[in-house]
């Protein structure tokens, strides 16, 4: 018989032994130095080139290389930053800017209006999410070092935001000829690409610049943006303290974030809903019918849906302008009822008694089945049938955008600044008014949006908003609750129609 | 050896070449607008048009296909059409991540499996039974499920290791300790299960043999028998699955990684697959195709070594 009956016991508890003074060597505090700044983000930098770069969730990366022409404030004001001053002529086609000196980029390129003219030109002819928000520039031109000269081809309320974005971030132009112009960025902003430590799409380092010319805004010695692609793992580091802050996936996690330490800063951002794209009917008839439109607005139970879909985080709706616009009115989140039958009296009315069927296109991968299976049912309660037809990624866009579809449901942007959510669902050629919705009233109430002082602008903006309500271009559901989380030596402010805070309003707490 | 190794290296490159054309068209196939995914629903249908152009989007497929092979056969794997990173770079950097934890995992696997397995065959009895039960245990329950028991109570309860994230050895050893053991365990767990069954199984049949009675009746030592010809006889079987087991624990470690937020191969490969980014995901396709067809190789090489009968001259 085989004796030797210790050692292989010795054998296997050697090999556990591996592991064992190991571990133990793990154990220890985890600390960071107070002053770096670790971020938990849900989207990687798709490049670094300023004139190509997305904004949203890839804000943050922007504003901690770059500095932008103008800022704006949590609320949306308009604030100076490279330009000190700025003022448009009489029809708001001229706008001029005045440059801030002695500001320089980190290849030693001074900033100065011929640099600002060519990044404003090569974000127009560039491939960021946002080139579309300079569609209406003719020209950029220097008069001098400091005097920016923009035309525009119409009036654009909006554009003085938008350069307060990606469309308005400066980058030295040299950068842009370099082979490494997608993933070295040459900026003036606070913090400097640590392209060392960065593992790009995972993990980004950056490191204080030194040079900075508005220290104020240099909160940090250090930021840190650690990309996270799961719900799970976003909790886990904000449970294991490997975060200062974090955007989160969803709020079905908040109560153990809270638990954490962590305080939930909400923020609403978008709209859940149906968009009733065939207004007129040309695709389906019934759609063309504002009673149609009108009925399948009561068909829903908000409050229901709400609770379903987002776990009762965010507010129910009947309107697409955000609490932040000035085209908001309250009284509108409460317009439709929840009301079958009366929505089928509607249906009878505009002749269809017995409904009719309703083709729509589905991602069940993005929303869920039991999103559009709950939609399905309300609506079949009052005799629209509806038809779907699944997409995996990004074909829905193409289908929708073609158009295939008189009406999807989908989560779009609401914008705060009032001629950007027009520009995004409104006007005629708006990225999602496929079937190019308009009449004289919109049109009316857009030109006065477009043309009017600011004060003309709201009251056409709210008056917009009634006319879309009540004529039901879209059939929202809720504004869903967007939540941005921070640690207790952390504060933020969120950025009204932001994904995430704007990077200079993460800031340490003061005790 | 040298006819069959070329031979095996020739037979390998086919391969890679079926499997890279393959999975081009497949992708192709599936990739749906990716100037859209990349940009989101914001951007204009201009924008869009213009980013799939510059992606080279609106050649025909067979172009786009020779051109990538060309580029590839130079080592010219293009960029991320979603980060803009240079593809070998982003590859190389993640490869050490994953192969610390393959490597790790089929090392502690083996140590531990070995340990096991012999244990188990010569106490037999309740120590046998004992590893049987854990060996099945093992295998039941999944990768994933351990990996999230894990983080629950040696990451976050103990504190003992990070949740998430990976530091290079590099930059700090006990940082690596912190964040590459609990993903190695969540690895190894089913493998050593495996292992283990396999290294008793073996053990048994080859202290049955007559060679073994011979070789202790001309007076070896119990540890000579043991070492230098039962393990080695009963290494062969072990060897295959612990081979066989390096490439799947290359799937495994996808979501191993995913799990801890790692920054390795699985990550991206998830991302990368999900987003249509054909040039990162071809990248991919061929640097695991290498690792397998290299890996199998040097496995029969070894084969050959322990075993003079497998020896394939």
């Amino acid at each position: 018989m085989f004796r030797r009956k210790k050692w292989p016991g010795a054998a296997a508890g050697a090999a556990l032994a591996v592991l064992g003074p190991l571990a133990l060597g793990a154990c220890g505090s985890s600390s960071g130095s107070s002053s770096t700044l670790t971020i938990g983000v849900i989207t990687p930098a798709t490049t670094f080139q300023a004139p190509d770069m997305n904004w949203g969730n890839e804000s943050l990366y922007n504003q901690a290389v770059y500095d932008s022409l103008l800022q704006t404030s949590p609320t949306g004001t308009i604030e100076p930053h490279l330009a000190t001053a700025w003022s448009y002529n009489a029809a708001k086609t001229v706008l001029t800017l005045t440059l801030r000196t002695g500001v320089k980029f980190t290849d030693g390129t001074p900033f100065n209006a011929s640099v600002a003219a060519q990044n404003l030109e090569a974000f127009q002819k560039g491939t960021s999410n946002n080139a579309g928000f300079l569609v209406n520039l003719a020209s950029a031109t220097a008069e001098s070092p400091t005097k920016l000269v923009i035309k525009l081809k119409q009036p654009d309320p909006a554009f003085l935001t938008y350069l307060g974005q990606a469309a308005g971030s400066q980058e030295s132009p040299k950068a842009w000829t370099t082979p490494t112009a997608k993933t070295v960025p040459v900026g003036s902003g606070p913090y400097l690409l640590d392209t060392k430590d960065t593992v790009v799409g995972s993990s980004y380092v950056f490191t204080k610049n030194p040079n900075y010319w508005d220290k104020p805004e240099q909160h940090y010695s250090r930021v840190v943006m650690n990309v996270y692609t799961t719900a799970t793992t976003v909790l886990d580091a904000i449970e294991g303290a490997q975060v200062n802050a974090a955007n989160t996936f969803d709020d079905t996690t908040i109560n153990q974030i809270q638990n954490a330490g962590f305080t939930v800063y909400p923020l609403q951002l978008n709209w859940a809903g149906l968009s009733l794209l065939d207004r007129d009917g040309r695709m389906s008839g019934p759609l063309g019918k504002v009673q149609v439109r009108q009925a399948i607005n009561m068909a829903f139970d908000r409050a229901a849906l709400l609770k379903d879909m987002s776990d009762g985080y965010g507010s129910v709706t009947s309107q697409v302008f955000p609490t932040s616009s000035p085209g908001y009115d309250k009284s509108l989140d409460s317009y439709y009822s929840f009301d079958p039958a009366k929505a089928k009296q509607l249906l009878a009315a505009a002749g269809y008694p017995h409904g009719f069927t309703l083709d729509m296109p589905s991602i069940s991968a993005a929303f869920g089945a039991a999103t559009y299976a709950l939609i399905q049912a309300e609506l079949a309660d009052i005799g629209v049938k509806v038809n779907y037809t699944d997409y995996q990624g990004s074909q829905i866009f193409t289908a929708i955008l073609a158009p295939k579809y008189p009406a999807t449901y989908f989560t779009l942007e609401e914008d705060p600044v009032p001629w950007q959510l027009a520009q995004f669902l409104l006007t005629k050629d708006a990225t999602f008014n496929p079937f190019h919705s308009t009449n004289s009233t919109v049109a009316g109430y857009l030109n006065a949006m477009q043309t009017g002082s600011s004060a003309q602008a709201a009251v056409a903006a709210k008056a917009l908003n009634q006319y879309l309500v009540q004529n039901a271009w879209f059939a929202p559901f809720f504004r869903p609750q967007s939540s941005f989380v921070a640690d207790s030596h952390t504060t933020v402010k969120v950025q009204a129609g932001n994904a995430v805070p704007y990077l200079w309003n993460i800031e340490p707490k003061k005790s | 050896m040298l006819t069959f190794t070329v031979r095996r290296l020739l037979y390998g490159a086919l391969l890679l070449f079926v499997i890279v054309t393959l999975a081009y068209l497949l992708l192709y196939a599936a990739a749906g607008n990716v100037g859209r995914t990349i940009l989101g629903p914001d951007a204009t249908q201009a924008t869009v048009a213009l980013k799939n152009q510059q992606l080279g989007l609106n050649s025909p497929l067979l172009t786009r296909y020779f051109s990538w092979l060309g580029h590839a056969l130079t080592g010219n794997f293009g960029n991320s059409w979603f980060t803009n990173q240079p593809v070998t770079t982003a590859i190389s950097t993640r490869l050490q991540v994953t192969l610390t934890l393959v490597l790790g995992a089929v090392i502690v696997s083996a140590v531990v499996s070995a340990a096991l397995g012999v244990w188990a065959a010569l106490r037999g009895g309740a120590v046998d039974r004992t590893v049987q039960v854990f060996s099945v245990l093992g295998f039941a329950i999944p990768g994933f499920i351990i990996a999230v028991f894990l983080v629950r109570f040696f990451a976050l309860g103990t504190h003992w290791f990070k949740p998430t994230g990976y530091v290079p050895i590099a930059t700090s050893f006990a940082g690596w300790i912190r964040t590459v053991t609990l993903p190695v365990i969540a690895l190894s767990i089913g493998l050593v299960a495996g292992v283990a069954q396999q290294v008793r199984s073996s053990v048994i049949d080859a202290l049955r043999q007559d060679w073994v009675r011979t070789l202790r009746s001309r007076g070896l030592s119990e540890r000579s028998v043991l070492f230098k010809h039962v393990l080695r006889n009963a290494g062969g079987p072990a060897l295959s699955v612990l081979a066989l087991s390096f490439v799947g624990l290359l799937g495994g470690a996808v979501i191993i990684e995913q799990i801890f937020g790692i920054p390795g191969l699985g990550q991206i490969a998830v991302l990368a697959t999900s987003q249509g980014d054909v040039p990162l995901v071809m990248g991919l396709v061929v640097a695991i195709g290498v690792i397998v067809i290299v890996v199998n190789l040097v496995v029969d090489l070894l084969q050959g070594f322990l075993n003079p009968k497998a020896r394939i001259s």
